[in-house]
């Protein structure tokens, strides 16, 4: 029987390693996406900065739609991603005043989700979503308090280079519990956060080897956590345990340590391809271009492994405005549940915010396993359907929070156009003539009535176009 | 039993505009059928194949486990099982402590043990070691999973279930969704509370909503045929479910309360084909021993009661269970008390038309490859057993080829 792994496998591992990145669920959306919706027009440019914010954040109440969209395109694409110019005093006012128990795991939960929701830096907290999600932990092995430092990591240090990323990430304590780097000692290394590191944070299956994953598991022998304050671990190098002897990773050798391990790894053009797909497909669409990832992973290459940098292309291309990108992502149920808090300016203690995402299978801090959650079409399971409907149905019966003073849902019953109102709000008023008719037509049959109100409100909600990002 | 076109008729009976309510399931089909698969037909259409996924990478050593080897006990010295802890199957091997549930099974002949399988250059990755199981292609050029056209077009919403969060690939995807479905309570679409009799016209303007959201729209299809397939299933799994009463008592985990769900639709003749549900957490890279306990015990027991439950319902004889996971674990144990990631592992069958006993050869650990194990029986030879032997399906047509299957089944 032929050796396991020792060769790299060219032809599986090169053939699947398009399918591996990208996952299952990639395949699911390659077979049920039809082809790209053309809209009849070119998105105007309140459409398109509603796309920014749904994407770059969790969406935005009129109210915050039009300050944004005073800044003008590149100027609200310049607030969003150099958000350390953008004071939050007010978030953690609001948070203080909630009284919640960070050692808790579902207060923790609700602290997360009222900062996306009260956020005034939404991309901030976007791409602590996205990190949580690529360089997993969950509560499952690391306490509470672990978690939160985690979170605090990223929210940190979210937009720095990639290797200063990475390297902070195998430090952290909660990372250490979840792939065993707190015991992987000199003589027997654990290959858990190597393998894990390389197959699924940046290099992808089908670029590297079983050899690679035991020498650079050797790399990091010697990381390890001082455990003697119980509340806060702390990672301390550990030389009695370091493997100090020569390893070969990815064709370079040397006495490495993990740090080493990093950039040789960072330095791989399939990692450049790897994370810019990553950060594509967050933010843009499902199925980029070839020529769309050259350019960013020259992006990244270029710029010292920024992911600013990255992520500021991204947001100002033309591919991320394009027809292409419109509607193109199917919102996450914390993209759905905190967008729909944002735009309806819903005030809450957030509990039925954290409830009403579990309850659409995402768990925040309790990933799957540990390549996060394959997204996409993944989300549209028919008891994850069921979900979303019932949230649309709580929200419109005023049980996951009040309406702030002024707010959409606030402006509805005052004469007007209650439909036209709703569909602006929601759905960037891009809806076509026969869906109106039919939220025209339900709330014409008794158009005074609270039932009927919130029906529609129900229906704006429930209505396909709304779960696309 | 209740198929599609019933509740087509109910539907129509409810629905003033009733029209557009075939156009939404009829477009839905039509539109899905483009890209799915095409399905293989079943002749043993009144069976039930339930699979159990272990999630992580079971460690097939500890919990079949060769504990008169000494080459056992040389390779994991703290966390190999010690022979007076394990439920012996015969000389040479015998269950984890945990597994009494699976035990009792084989004491009464229901239980078979196929060793050692796995495939020709295994992959050690999560991710693409559960694709190769997913799609029955170690070469992972295939897209479909194995169990997705056994699930037919014209039959009813519960052919087949996913309990869980999302469909799992090795369902995937049938021309119209399976349900996937994690509290049966919450499994419904819940009226205004406080203007419940208001449903049925919401309920209609949401149909005519889907309805009117046509291709090239994005995801048109998928969310289509979620919403038709979830409206559906909802309506029948009340009705189901309300009609069947559990003789045991199943414990209460996850994995129990999806085993009872299948109990129910098998107990009510819902035409269940195909239950599928996951269970994690055997990724034991450290501190293995207590995680690996509670999750066997876990399985031992969840199945054990879901047995029962079929046997008193009379239903044993027309269910097979079959667990698998991605991957085994490392031969060796390692520094943190764990196992790293592995190759092959033993897999189960159970059943009342299965024949109780050992299958395939066994592992030798005097001949490791690079620390792992060489693989003996091939998956797909499991795989082809339950589709010819089981379901009456045409094996090779799923599966690309003929594959050797195994005698683990009455006729």
């Amino acid at each position: 029987m032929p050796a396991t792994g020792q060769r790299a496998g060219l032809t599986r591992r090169q053939a699947l390693s398009g399918a591996a990145l990208l996952g299952m669920g990639l395949v699911l959306q390659a077979a049920v996406r039809t082809t790209r919706a053309a809209h009849a027009e070119p998105l105007d440019e309140r459409v398109k900065i509603a796309h920014l914010l749904r994407r770059a954040g969790f969406g935005a109440s009129p109210r915050e739609l039009a300050e944004y969209q005073a800044l003008g395109l590149s100027g609200a694409v310049d607030r969003l991603v150099n958000y350390e110019q953008v004071p939050n005093v007010e978030l953690e006012v609001r948070l203080n005043e909630q009284g919640l128990d960070l050692s808790d795991p579902l207060d923790l939960r609700r602290w997360w989700v009222l900062r996306m929701v009260h956020t005034a830096r939404p991309l901030e907290e976007k791409m602590v979503l996205f990190w949580h999600g690529l360089l997993t932990s969950s509560l499952a092995k690391a306490m509470p308090p672990l978690m939160l430092a985690q979170n605090q990591f990223f929210r940190a240090h979210a937009l720095d280079d990639f290797p200063s990323i990475l390297k902070g990430i195998s430090r952290d304590p909660a990372m250490m519990r979840w792939l065993d780097l707190e015991t992987n000692r000199k003589g027997h290394a654990n290959e858990n956060f190597a393998r894990e590191l390389m197959e699924l944070f940046t290099l992808g299956v089908g670029n590297y080897t079983e050899q690679d994953v035991r020498e650079v598991a050797r790399a990091f022998t010697g990381w390890a956590l001082d455990r003697s304050n119980p509340e806060a671990p702390a990672w301390y190098f550990n030389q009695n345990q370091h493997d100090s002897g020569l390893k070969t990773i990815l064709g370079q050798t040397g006495a490495f340590t993990g740090d080493d391990a990093i950039d040789i790894i960072v330095r791989q053009p399939a990692a450049a391809r790897f994370i810019s797909t990553k950060l594509f497909r967050f933010f843009a669409y499902p199925d980029p271009e070839p020529e769309v990832i050259d350019d960013l992973a020259a992006t990244f290459t270029s710029s010292g492994f920024s992911i600013r940098a990255v992520v500021q292309r991204i947001l100002s291309s033309d591919a991320f405005f394009s027809d292409r990108a419109y509607r193109a992502i199917i919102k996450s149920p914390t993209d759905l549940v905190v967008g729909t808090a944002r735009t309806l300016e819903l005030e809450t203690i957030g509990t039925p915010l954290v409830q009403a995402i579990d309850a659409m299978g995402q768990t925040l801090l309790l990933p799957p396993n540990v390549a996060g959650w394959p997204g996409g079409p993944a989300w549209m399971g028919t008891g994850a359907w069921l979900a979303r409907m019932n949230f649309a149905n709580r929200v419109s019966s005023g049980q996951v929070g009040t309406p702030a003073p002024g707010s959409l849902l606030t402006q509805l019953g005052s004469g007007g156009d209650p439909v036209g109102t709703l569909v602006d709000g929601l759905l960037d008023g891009v809806l076509g003539q026969p869906q109106r008719d039919v939220l025209a037509s339900y709330l014409a049959a008794a158009p005074d009535t609270e039932e009927r109100q919130r029906g529609l409100v129900y229906l704006a909600m429930a209505l396909p176009e709304y779960h696309l990002a | 039993m209740l198929t599609r076109r019933s509740f087509l008729k109910r539907s129509l009976a409810t629905a003033p505009s009733a029209l557009l309510v075939p156009a939404l399931f009829e477009r839905a089909v039509a539109l899905a059928a483009q890209e799915r698969s095409t399905p293989v037909g079943v002749s043993n259409t009144g069976r039930t194949l339930i699979v159990i996924q272990m999630a992580g990478g079971n460690d097939g050593l500890n919990t079949v486990v060769p504990y008169t080897d000494g080459r056992y006990h040389d390779l994991r010295p703290r966390i190999g099982l010690a022979p007076e802890t394990v439920l012996p199957l015969n000389d040479r091997l015998g269950l984890h402590p945990s597994l009494g549930g699976l035990k009792a099974l084989w004491d009464s002949g229901a239980l078979a043990v196929v060793e050692n399988v796995g495939y020709e250059n295994p992959s050690l990755s999560h991710f693409e070691a559960m694709h190769i199981w997913e799609t029955a292609d170690p070469l992972a050029k295939a897209s479909q999973g194995w169990l997705a056209s056994l699930v037919d077009v014209g039959g009813h919403p519960f052919e087949a279930l996913n309990f869980g969060t999302s469909l799992s690939p090795a369902l995937c995807c049938p021309v119209v969704p399976p349900p996937t479905v994690t509290s049966p309570d919450a499994y419904r679409l819940l009226p205004d509370p406080q203007f419940p009799r208001g449903e049925p016209a919401r309920t209609q303007a949401l149909q005519q909503l889907y309805a009117a959201y046509e291709p090239p729209a994005p995801y048109a299809a998928l969310l289509e045929a979620a919403a038709t397939s979830a409206q559906e299933s909802a309506q029948q799994l009340k009705t189901l479910t309300a009609g069947y009463a559990p003789t045991v008592q199943y414990p209460a985990t996850p994995l129990a309360r999806g085993l009872q769900v299948f109990a129910a639709l098998i107990a009510r003749d819902a035409g269940l084909r195909v239950g599928y549900t996951l269970l994690g957490g055997f990724d034991t890279h450290s501190n293995q021993a207590q995680q690996h306990a509670r999750q066997l015990q876990t399985l031992g027991d969840a199945v054990s009661a879901f047995y029962q439950d079929l046997q008193a319902q009379g239903k044993a004889q027309d269910v097979l269970v079959m667990t698998w996971s991605e991957f085994g674990r490392r031969a060796a144990e390692n520094a943190s008390l764990g196992t790293d990631h592995g190759t092959a592992a033993p897999l189960f069958l159970l059943g009342g038309r299965v024949c109780g006993g050992l299958y395939g050869d066994p592992p030798d650990l005097g001949n490791l490859d690079n620390g792992n194990l060489r693989y003996s029986t091939d998956f797909r030879s499991v795989y082809a057993t339950v589709l010819e032997g089981w379901l009456g399906a045409d094996s090779s047509a799923i599966l690309g080829s003929r594959y050797d299957t195994l005698p683990a089944l009455t006729t």
